[in-house]
């Protein structure tokens, strides 16, 4: 691992000494707390580098773009989830991505390397860097899960289930639930009834991590919909007992990838960041420290090791056979989908 | 303008003297519903557990971690700072805005007045968007300029709405009363109505203090990266784990304005004349 | 220069600065935004600029945001009653039964909760509402065995955060109003005989109808465009038109749905202080 970590380090020297001569800046758009900005990071790549790292931070894709589209040349490095990679590119607002000028691109998974929404008129346009699910997580102290994602329909938790208050997701939990393609569900109309009859379950709703922990940690929910990533992090960082499973009917799954801003104004460094950002170096230390989603990179989870949250969860059998991958919507889908939800809230609400 | 009647032997009456008691056990207890969750946030500053879960451990370990947060405690500065300087502008430009539409009859007052309805009432979030976009259309861009710019445009009617309240209550009487004994308008403005009008002006520049620095979606939408304000840095940190540090920091905001409160209430009267 | 003239010089120099800083920081970029509610797209993106009117009706077509809107208004209606039952008499005790170093110390204390941070401040709530929160351990001492307390994800907890948030403003400008009456007016009201609702009635109300109306519009105002104080503190409950709006902004990109909704929402107060307007001018009395 020292090895490994010495290799990366040298790479991103010499990758930066053949463009940079005194110390620089790079700006990174990404969700704050989400491994681009973890301090020992950044420390190292600056080390390495001599380049300062600066943050800026969205709360939702949308926030994202607005940003990218006020601010021409404001950054580098932006988190670009798949479902949005292609509207960014779209709108000129990311830059094709020169695969070859990093050392870790060949040797990230294929199926997520190459993964289509991450490509835009036959160009790459984000380099894949983590990946993970939302599923359903359950308070191992209270609750015996079973396998179905019917266990939020389930009476016996009747107000003790936490939703996101998220339409797409919840639309797609509604589609999985009732056997449709989550991305183009054929049947809105029995969505919607779906989602009704959660009436009875839900107790409350969350939109962050943080508030999600808080919630489970008083205890106002023992079953919920929640992101993998985020039940490694308070199962290990915060010791909450969390338990996470992958229904039958199947989960969805999300791709994050690192696209480099148009008019981006430190290129070398931002080629160097994305590099080590898929280094099994930094990722090994990441999920171990922080917790984080698992990573595009196969070596780096092979490094993790067994007892590892993610490792346990994707290693049982037949756990990714049902997944369905978040793609691009239209902005009428978006709209569509808003729509059901905020009249199912509304109907929760009477 | 102390009456004879008032002072410690004021009422005469039993009845007076229940009614008084009961008005102030009620301001009282009014006093500790505003409290209770400030109560609560310091104290939850000093608990132990990082998910504010009871019951409570004293411990010191937020104060010890706000210390070294560089961040945090920059961003708090930069929105003190912010504050301060939208406080100014927003105070003197409203109160003359105010004098004039509470003194003056001309044709528009009522538009004028109705204007300062849509800045509070559509949610800041759609004043911060259609900021952002059109400071960026007109190359304004972000800033700190144009922070500054949106925080004060957000003050301005809070200032002008207090202040008008309070020249409602008085009429132009004092003023004139000046003018008949030979006082400039900008004598009777300076000397008669200003110090009239203090409480009121006090309140206001209390109110866009309060606004600009509670503000997080003006300044979220407008802040160049890099620079951050407080409540935009609490904001954010909801995502990534909303720790007692934000608690520590906002008793810290909360004790540090008490006291400049105080001090400003030394040297200003403003409980008002009379 | 003469007088009249002088005078115009006066208000435009007064006004002046002021409501340039608005033209240009909100009333434009609002001009901007009136006119993107009638395009169908917003202004990002390829697309030609075309003129609708559908946001609008969505308002009027789709059941649940009437719904929604109607929650807003009673929400608003609720906290301005409840701010005004409780600010007026604390208000009044405060600029007529306190006097001097105190009353000043008061006024601070009543201001001091504006300077804590809004998100901490809702989220202590949650810390006092819930189960096994502050409130119930309260109950719980004095009255054990007491029935659990739980307002948290209630519309009584958006109820109560907003209340307290909000209860210094009218405080304030009731006390700005209050303040100003001359004693001497109740006093000799008094001495004539005049019982203490009449006073009341007919004398502090009509002269304090500036402050409570300052109050309550610096109060309904936004409360009805609100929307993180219901989402933390309402749970399912914590459905409002507010939300429904900025979700326009962060989960899809209908700034034009929701410039129209924030618009239909500026109709709605003007409409009701149209109403109003009337009835309090009659009222009003000025020293």
């Amino acid at each position: 691992m020292r090895k490994a970590g010495l290799l990366t380090t040298a790479a991103m020297a010499l990758a930066l000494s053949a463009g940079l001569a005194q110390a620089e800046e790079l700006h990174v758009l990404n969700w704050q707390g989400y491994g681009t900005d973890e301090a020992w990071a950044v420390e190292a790549f600056e080390a390495a580098t001599g380049v300062t790292v600066v943050h800026d931070y969205f709360n939702s894709e949308q926030e994202m773009l607005t940003k990218l589209r006020t601010s021409p040349g404001a950054y580098d490095v932006i988190l670009v989830n798949s479902a949005f990679t292609q509207q960014a590119a779209d709108e000129g607002l990311i830059q094709p991505i020169d695969t070859a000028r990093l050392t870790n691109f060949a040797a990230l998974s294929p199926g997520l390397r190459d993964a289509p929404d991450l490509a835009y008129d036959g160009q790459v346009y984000g380099v894949a860097w983590t990946w993970g699910l939302t599923s359903i997580a359950y308070d191992t102290t209270e609750v015996d899960p079973g396998t179905s994602i019917n266990i939020l329909w389930d009476p016996q938790y009747a107000g003790n289930v936490g939703l996101r208050d998220d339409s797409v997701e919840n639309v797609a939990i509604a589609a999985i639930a009732t056997g449709q393609n989550m991305n183009d569900p054929a049947d809105m109309d029995l969505i919607r009834q779906k989602l009704r009859e959660l009436k009875p379950q839900i107790r409350t709703y969350w939109s962050s991590e943080d508030e999600w922990n808080k919630e489970f940690s008083a205890d106002s929910f023992d079953v919920s919909v929640y992101w993998s990533g985020s039940a490694s992090r308070s199962a290990t960082a915060f010791n909450l007992p969390v338990g996470f499973f992958i229904p039958d009917e199947g989960a969805i799954a999300w791709l994050d990838g690192l696209s480099i801003a148009t008019d981006a104004p430190n290129l070398d460094a931002a080629y160097a960041f994305i590099d080590y950002m898929d280094s099994a170096d930094f990722y090994v230390r990441w999920d171990g420290e922080a917790g984080a989603p698992a990573s595009a990179n196969p070596s780096a989870m092979d490094m993790l090791p067994d007892t590892a949250f993610n490792k346990v969860v994707l290693s049982k059998p037949g756990a990714t056979d049902h997944l369905q991958f978040m793609a691009p919507l239209s902005d009428e889908k978006r709209e569509e989908f808003l729509e059901i939800w905020d009249e199912t809230k509304a109907y929760f609400a009477e | 303008m102390a009456q004879p009647w008032e002072g410690e032997g004021m009422s005469r009456h039993l009845v007076p003297r229940l009614a008084d008691g009961m008005g102030r056990v009620f301001l009282a207890l009014i006093l500790v519903f505003l409290y209770v969750p400030i109560a609560v946030l310091a104290l939850m500053g000093f608990n132990e557990s990082v998910h504010y879960a009871l019951p409570f451990e004293f411990s010191t370990k937020w104060y010890e971690a706000l210390a070294s947060n560089e961040r945090l405690l920059t961003a708090s500065f930069n929105s003190v700072w912010i504050a301060l300087a939208n406080t100014v502008v927003a105070t003197v430009i409203g109160t003359m805005a105010a004098f004039a539409l509470g003194r003056f009859r001309f044709r528009g007052r009522t538009v004028m007045q109705l204007l300062l309805f849509p800045p509070i009432t559509i949610p800041w979030l759609i004043i911060g968007t259609a900021m952002l976009v059109f400071f960026f259309w007109t190359g304004i861009g972000r800033g700190l300029h144009a922070m500054l710019l949106g925080h004060i445009a957000l003050s301005l009617p809070y200032v002008i709405i207090v202040i008008g309240a309070r020249m409602a209550s008085f009429g132009p009487e004092l003023e004139e009363a000046a003018a008949s004994l030979g006082a400039t308008p900008l004598q009777a403005f300076w000397r008669v109505s200003i110090p009239v009008l203090m409480p009121g002006i006090v309140a206001a520049a209390l109110f866009a203090f309060a606004v600009s620095f509670d503000q997080f979606v003006i300044s979220y939408f407008l802040a160049p990266p890099g620079i951050s304000v407080l409540p935009v840095e609490i904001f954010s940190a909801i995502r990534k784990g909303f720790t007692p540090e934000v608690n520590a920091i906002s008793t810290l905001v909360i004790f540090v304005s008490m006291g400049i409160m105080l001090a400003f209430a030394r040297l200003s009267k403003f409980g008002g004349e009379r | 220069m003469r007088a009249e003239t002088r005078r115009r010089w006066a208000i435009a120099g007064l006004t002046g600065p002021a409501y340039l800083w608005l033209t240009l920081t909100i009333f434009l970029p609002l001009s901007a935004m009136l006119w993107f509610s009638f395009q169908k797209k917003g202004p990002f993106g390829r697309h030609e600029s075309e003129f609708t009117l559908k946001h609008y009706e969505a308002f009027f077509n789709k059941a649940y945001m009437q719904d929604l809107t109607w929650r807003s208004l009673e929400m608003g209606l609720q906290v301005t009653g409840i701010c005004l039952l409780l600010g007026f008499p604390a208000a009044y005790v405060l600029a007529k039964r306190i006097r001097g170093r105190w009353r000043e110390a008061l006024f601070l204390l009543v201001v001091l909760p504006f300077w804590s941070n809004a998100l901490v401040r809702i989220f202590s709530w949650t810390v006092v509402l819930r189960p096994g929160g502050v409130l119930d351990g309260a109950v719980q001492f004095v009255w054990p065995g007491a029935p659990s307390i739980d307002l948290a994800d209630s519309w009584s907890a958006v109820i109560i955060g907003l209340v307290h948030s909000y209860l210094p403003y009218m405080i304030l400008t009731c006390y700005l109003s209050l303040q100003a009456i001359d004693d001497s007016l109740i006093e000799a009201a008094r001495s004539l005989g005049a019982s203490a609702m009449t006073i009341l009635w007919r004398i502090v109300l009509p002269l304090a109808i500036p402050g409570l109306a300052a109050g309550a519009v610096l109060i309904f105002v936004p409360v009805i465009g609100s929307f993180f104080e219901p989402k933390l503190l309402g749970g399912t409950q914590g459905v409002v038109i507010g939300t429904v709006i900025e979700e326009q902004f962060t989960v899809v990109s209908n700034w034009p749905l929701g410039g129209a909704l924030s618009f239909i929402l500026l109709a709605i107060v003007l409409l009701v202080l149209a109403v109003s307007y009337p009835f309090l001018k009659d009222r009003m009395r000025t020293t």
